[in-house]
């Protein structure tokens, strides 16, 4: 208990002076044995064969099709449902499709309350039955430190400010929506993160499509990990610049390709590239593994190219005082020129935010088509960030923050160290709070979630369009409001449903050694 | 009991056949379509085995000049 409240004292007062030092972890991305790619090969095959059948027999009117189709009239026409590209969802997604969209109705805390509801057609249409399944626990919510609350005396001073300001803005940031409050907030972001100055924008997903075209246009060259989320490719697609890949935080390959491009330039006239953006994640949210952040730098200070980070997941969940990958990694945050995070994973809300230079930031509120257009950030939920930053900050005068931070960061070591102990394959560094649990075969996927919905236990499944086939997974996302009593029955019942369903299938041996957090503090004593 | 302890190992084991085929996810209908196919062929590889066999291991013999 004393050493490990030291050495977050330690850390929160030894400031980032731009040594970076690389992790003790290294992150196994474990394959699993050759039959398992084989059984989930057949498995998706076999329901592919059904479902031509099936298909077969609602073309010949065998079956009744539920799907959309044209009126009579218009069947000579070109086509305005294009059967081939849903094929997936209609044979394989409508049959299992009572494990996803599941109405909630409570709010989305360490415990809810899910809506029974039950199908009389296999998936087609439900009906609810009007019970409530209470008390489910959450393993599926962004709930990091866990601000998703509706504690009275917390939720105060947003009560005050919807009575001051009114819910809604009614206008852009530009035109007459730039409240005093939001200028507060993007204070306040500035200072946590240590970097000149910030902006903040209404939607997370947003942030990402609508500001990277104002950042790069055509005649630019945007590198980007191979496993980046969809709102950074739509961006980088928005924006008209070349894009391509490298492979998920491979260095080599990073290298590489920066070397080929500052060599050849661009591709037909040879001309030097305007500008070189690399695109990474502080966390990537299907495999929880973590950027290599000190390389990046290294390589993009010696290339000469600008750094794009994107911590949607990573700020107010890793790090020390929960200042995300930066602070992790111990590297000085004027060195990332784009930082960029959401606010509706660790802080409750909803938005996202763009860090870093103020010439930067004042470029992006004329030019990006976020300010411009859309609807600023409504009071309350400006008012919960506020809040929540404070807390984390330790600017309330309580030391509740930094007891959430250490709590989630306990809560991640014991839970990865656990089910990497009985058997299953996780993705992932140790320090992420989001842990991905590989299930690989279909079947096994679908019952999987109905298992643990049975005991209690929502968990989230995802299979092929947002995982490559053969590796479909549960991905648990860890909170500071779940407790060391709840996270044991969730493990209890994860040993029961493994053995039930034949999914431990890591060829490792673990044993159990004490907390991973002994290595560390060796050497701060010295 | 062992005969329901029988019957819960078998009844898994048609669990994990179930799962590991993805006929968990088919409706009752086209799990007894697939089974029978599945049952009949496998019923007319075990016939074509019982035919055949004698023939083949007297021809494996004779090659080997084991029996003349």
């Amino acid at each position: 208990e004393n050493i490990l409240v030291s050495h977050i004292v330690v850390q929160v007062f030894s400031p980032g002076n731009g040594v970076a030092s690389r992790p003790q972890k290294h992150e196994p991305f474990e394959q699993a044995p050759m039959y398992v790619a084989v059984m989930t090969y057949l498995g998706f095959g076999i329901v592919t064969l059904f479902g031509y059948l099936r298909d077969f027999l609602r073309a010949v009117g065998l079956e009744k099709c539920h799907l959309a189709q044209e009126r009579e009239e218009q069947k000579d026409f070109i086509p305005l449902y294009q059967d081939f590209e849903n094929f997936y969802t209609r044979n394989l997604y409508m049959r299992v499709r009572d494990n996803w969209n599941r109405p909630i109705c409570s709010l989305p805390g360490p415990v809810f309350d899910l809506m029974e509801r039950v199908s009389d057609d296999y998936n087609w249409t439900f009906r609810f039955t009007g019970k409530t399944l209470h008390n489910v626990i959450n393993m599926g919510s962004y709930n990091y430190l866990g601000f998703a609350e509706n504690n009275v005396d917390f939720l105060k001073t947003v009560a005050d400010k919807v009575n001051q300001y009114g819910t809604g803005v009614c206008s852009t940031r530009q035109e007459i929506g730039n409240l005093s409050i939001h200028e507060e907030l993007e204070g306040l972001v500035a200072n946590f993160l240590g970097v000149e100055s910030a902006m903040i924008y209404g939607m997370g997903f947003a942030t990402n499509s609508m500001n990277i075209p104002a950042l790069v246009g055509k005649g630019c060259l945007i590198l980007s990990d191979e496993l980046n989320h969809t709102s950074l490719i739509l961006g980088a697609r928005l924006s008209a610049a070349t894009i391509r890949v490298f492979k998920h935080n491979n260095m080599h390959s990073l290298e590489r390709m920066l070397r080929e491009a500052v060599c050849s330039g661009q591709p037909r006239t040879h001309r030097p590239w305007k500008k070189i953006l690399i695109m990474v994640e502080g966390i990537y949210s299907m495999e929880g593994s973590v950027v290599r952040l000190p390389e990046i730098v290294a390589l993009k200070k010696k290339y000469k190219a600008y750094l794009y980070l994107d911590e949607a997941h990573s700020i107010g969940a890793v790090g020390p005082s929960g200042k995300g990958v930066t602070e992790l990694f111990n590297v000085n945050p004027t060195d990332i020129d784009v930082m960029m995070g959401t606010f509706t994973k660790s802080f409750g809300a909803a938005g996202g935010y763009i860090a870093g230079k103020k010439e930067l930031v004042d470029y992006l509120r004329s030019y990006s088509h976020s300010a411009v257009y859309a609807t600023a950030m409504s009071p309350p939920i400006t008012e919960q960030i506020l809040r929540a930053l404070k807390c984390i900050m330790g600017k309330d005068g309580t030391t509740e923050g930094l007891r959430r931070i250490h709590q989630l960061a306990e809560n991640t070591r014991f839970f990865r160290a656990k089910l990497k102990e009985m058997g299953f394959i996780i993705y992932g560094n140790d320090d992420s709070p989001v842990v991905p649990i590989l299930l690989y075969m279909p079947g096994k996927v679908v019952a999987f979630a109905r298992e643990m919905l049975e005991r209690r236990i929502g968990v989230v499944v995802v299979g092929f369009p947002a995982t490559p086939i053969t590796e479909a997974r549960a991905r648990f996302c860890l909170s500071a409001a779940h407790t060391r009593d709840m996270l044991n029955q969730v493990l209890h019942h994860l040993n029961e449903v493994g053995d039930t369903l034949c999914l431990k299938f890591s060829r490792r041996k673990y044993t159990s050694r004490p907390d991973l957090c002994a290595e560390t503090n060796l050497e701060l004593d010295s | 009991m062992g005969l329901s302890e029988c019957w819960k190992q078998l009844s898994w084991i048609y669990y994990q056949y179930l799962l590991v085929t993805a006929l968990y996810m088919l409706e009752p209908w086209e799990r007894t379509v697939f089974n029978s196919l599945l049952v009949s062929v496998g019923a007319m590889a075990v016939y074509t085995c019982y035919v055949f066999m004698p023939q083949h291991i007297m021809a494996i013999l004779h090659y080997f000049e084991v029996v003349q």
